[in-house]
């Protein structure tokens, strides 16, 4: 068939698989059921990097979430890189992106192909040997990131504000209209507190970037850059589906040009590039190509030198121990708090693939990404910040939603057991201790059964006069650091009561040595 | 909304000072406590049962009925406590079947729409699930009644006429406008306040950083339910929470009691409230300002008991 139909196949199956990521990318949030009714983060279960991070990680290898990406891999090892060209929702987004800010068509120096595989080695390497950042070079990871905290927060930024201006002005007929529609949008399509992110426009100018290098070249990302990308072309070397003729035609040679993915090089089709996108299909005049199954075939391999690789792979390891060579973040921030079934610091870093997709389902809007707060390797990592949200006591979700384990999916008796940090007191601003004024917000609010914040009723003398008051104190053994009592704190600006991650659960104890004895 | 130009503003400012530094320079001679006393003895029922819709029926009639408390063709506010992501059994929010029984016979008065709303303290849509109001109201299936999550927008800075620990403060538009407000809380214990009963449950309506009221808490409440006025007041005493409040979570806290109490008077109505917890009305600060304030009786020997 030598027409249009595979290529408007490929773009319907690239927008449904884009309209299902955005609705579960919808779902991926509390809707009065504790339990989260569907795989919210599918997007990084079907991932193979995802799986890779997982699988460089100490202890086994998450099979009960991460088969999907297995099974992703052995459909690329049958049938190439259909993930690019059906399924990627960047890779969506990139091709219709490309229609608004222009397509650039200059001829890319074929050598950039190479980046995306020296890439993959060496994020490769560098996870071997204790430090992945696959994550940060994920598509699905860039694409989720970005959605999350920053093209959802804008859209959310914009619809209120719009809202919020036929409710405040009353123009005559589209006010009344506007207002109406507001219950539905906010339950239904818009986010039901206006999302708030630390890094959001950092994020933002990161995802512009790559929808930008679309003017360079088209799916200049997808072609030099991903490293996914590389994977699924390694895994596609003899697949089964090629596509005749192999070579450029000596008479025509429109596939040199017109290749979305530059598949075609030095003449000959390679099926680790190929996209599988189809549109050679159509635009060949003489009608001449087509994909099929054919087993075999000895195509050009990946264009890798065996120099290239081992550099790439050199560069890991070195990278590994260079980037660690700091003391350790967590024993240096004291505020540095992971979400409530976070495991160890070391291993946490090793299996976090930074999606956000715990950010994305956090209730309480506590989970924000970090910069460099985590260390040089913790960027976009989930951060618990107390002073904007708190952990709700009887929530589950981003232990739901992980997708790598990061954060364990702990069941509620042990999540509300699980230690996040240690609330304390800054006396010098708290207003009993300080102002000699009764408080008592954060006892109100502690939420462990029998509170973590207890008060004690003292006499003082405030300006010669004795005085009652309640002043509060922190129970060790009974806070858990979910941080609501930060959140709440009346005081302006800094709160006077904070969390921090002494004693938390996920720490490891130390056996012997290092505690300054001896 | 009445406004206000700045000059007016500060005049009545000023003269509220004024007022407020006499009163409370005269504690014999308490001049904003006598209206309430010259007034009729406002009526207070208090009833038992172990079936709660039954309950709140028979409370009401003990009043002489919901049709005493709303007229046909109006909007109601029934206001509960459901601040917090806890269960029924932890008895920290107001019992669900109160506040559909309640809806109900609003309805059964004539009432145009009822509207249930709470600010609350734990997310709002885990509050409203968990505590089964949520389920409750959707069980009664009626269009005019809804339990709304409350509107960002609706917040107004509003001027408390005589207010002592505050002079303005953001109120929710939805409650103010409302013809009938209905005061559902449920009786808790709350270590700053003593108590959380009716005039701590008006907190639910007002925006702002609500802590800062801590530090005057008696006072403050007593400012907010100058404004709000709660045309009847139910107290939710089916079970009450001992200790830990107003949060709770430990079911040894919670002690049933199977009693509901009901009247137009909120003073008279948490005083009733306190003697549960064996305390006297002139224990609990809030109340003890309420009465001061003219907002009701705290003397419980001058309502009348129905």
């Amino acid at each position: 068939m030598s027409d249009r139909r595979w290529t408007y196949a490929r773009r319907s199956s690239q927008v449904a698989c884009l309209a299902i990521f955005l609705w579960l990318f919808l779902q991926t949030e509390y809707r009065g059921i504790d339990e989260l009714p569907y795989p919210v983060s599918l997007l990084f279960r079907l991932d193979p990097l995802a799986a890779l991070a997982d699988f460089l990680a100490p202890g086994p290898f998450g099979w009960a979430l991460l088969w999907p990406a297995l099974l992703v891999l052995l459909l690329t090892a049958l049938f190439g890189r259909f993930f690019c060209g059906w399924v990627c929702p960047l890779g969506t987004t990139l091709d219709g992106c490309g229609r608004l800010v222009g397509r650039g068509r200059r001829p890319f120096s074929p050598g950039w192909r190479r980046v995306k595989y020296s890439l993959l080695v060496l994020l490769i390497g560098a996870a071997l040997f204790g430090v992945q950042l696959l994550g940060l070079f994920d598509p699905l990871a860039i694409f989720l990131r970005s959605l999350t905290l920053a093209l959802y927060p804008a859209y959310n930024l914009a619809l209120n504000g719009l809202f919020d201006f036929f409710y405040q002005q009353p123009v005559p007929l589209l006010s009344p209209l506007v207002n109406d529609a507001y219950p539905l949008f906010r339950d239904h399509l818009m986010a039901f507190y206006q999302p708030v992110f630390t890094l959001g426009l950092f994020t933002l100018l990161v995802f512009l970037g790559i929808v930008l290098l679309e003017k360079v070249e088209q799916r200049f990302w997808c072609k030099n850059l991903c490293p996914l990308g590389a994977l699924l072309g390694l895994c596609s070397r003899y697949a089964l589906v090629q596509r005749t003729p192999q070579t450029l035609c000596a008479d025509c040679r429109q596939c040199d040009s017109l290749c979305r993915s530059g598949a075609v090089r030095d003449g000959r089709h390679r099926r680790s590039e190929c996209l599988l996108c189809m549109d050679c299909v159509g635009f060949c005049p003489e009608e001449r190509v087509r994909f099929g199954l054919r087993p075999g075939g000895n195509g050009p391999g990946v264009d890798l030198s065996r120099r290239g690789l081992l550099t790439a792979f050199a560069s890991g390891v070195i990278l590994a121990p260079a980037v660690r060579i700091g003391p350790v973040t967590a024993e240096q921030n004291p505020y540095l708090l992971r979400p409530p079934g976070a495991v160890a610091e070391a291993e946490f870093l090793q299996r976090c693939v930074r999606c956000a997709e715990c950010m994305k389902v956090c209730i309480g809007r506590a989970l924000h990404p970090a910069f460099l707060d985590a260390g040089p390797v913790g960027l976009w990592t989930p951060l618990l910040v107390p002073r904007i949200g708190y952990c709700e006591y009887n929530c589950t979700l981003c232990g739901q939603v992980c997708p790598t384990g990061a954060i364990e999916r702990l069941d509620l008796p042990r999540k509300q057991k699980a230690v996040i940090g240690l609330a304390v007191f800054d006396k010098n601003r708290c207003l009993p201790f300080a102002k000699s004024t009764e408080c008592l917000v954060c006892e109100e609010h502690c939420p462990t059964g029998e509170k973590a914040i207890v008060f004690e009723e003292r006499e003082v003398l405030v300006d010669g006069e004795l005085r009652r008051l309640k002043f509060p104190r922190v129970v060790d053994r009974l806070c858990i650091g979910c941080g609501i009592c930060e959140t709440v704190c009346p005081l302006e600006g800094a709160s006077a009561i904070r969390v921090i991650n002494e004693g938390e659960s996920r720490r490891p104890r130390p056996l012997a040595a290092g505690d300054g004895y001896g | 909304m009445k406004t206000f130009d700045r000059r007016s503003l500060i005049r009545t400012t000023l003269q509220a000072a004024v007022v407020t530094a006499a009163t409370g320079g005269l504690p014999v001679l308490d001049l904003l406590a006598m209206p309430a006393a010259a007034a009729e003895l406002p009526p207070l029922a208090v009833r038992q049962g172990k079936e709660v819709d039954r309950l709140v029926r028979e409370t009401i009639a003990a009043l002489g009925g919901m049709g005493r408390f709303v007229k046909s063709g109006e909007t109601v506010v029934v206001k509960p406590n459901i601040g917090w992501d806890r269960t029924v059994e932890q008895a920290a929010n107001t019992h669900p079947q109160v506040v559909a029984t309640l809806a109900e016979l609003c309805l059964e008065a004539g009432a145009a729409k009822v509207k249930i709303f709470d600010r609350t303290c734990n997310d709002p849509r885990r509050c409203y699930t968990q505590s089964g109001v949520r389920e409750a109201i959707e069980r009664l299936d009626d269009r005019r009644v809804s339990l709304e999550h409350m509107d960002r927008r609706a917040y107004r800075e509003m001027a408390i006429k005589g207010g002592k620990a505050f002079q303005n403060w953001e109120f929710y538009l939805p409650a103010i406008e409302a013809d009938r407000y209905i005061n559902v809380p449920i009786a808790k214990h709350h270590s700053i306040s003593e108590l959380t009963l009716a005039m701590k449950n008006t907190m639910g309506v007002i925006g702002g950083n609500r802590g800062r009221m801590h530090s005057e808490i008696a006072e403050s409440l007593a400012d907010i339910n100058s404004v709000i006025h709660s045309d009847l007041t139910v107290i939710d005493a089916t079970r009450i929470l001992l200790a830990n409040g107003p949060q709770g979570g430990r079911l040894e806290d919670v002690r049933t009691l199977d009693t509901l109490i009901a009247s137009p008077d909120i003073v008279a109505a948490d005083a009733y409230a306190a003697t549960l917890f064996g305390l006297k009305p002139e224990q609990v600060p809030t109340i003890v300002a309420g009465a001061r304030r003219g907002l009701g009786v705290m003397d419980l020997s001058r309502v009348r008991m129905v």
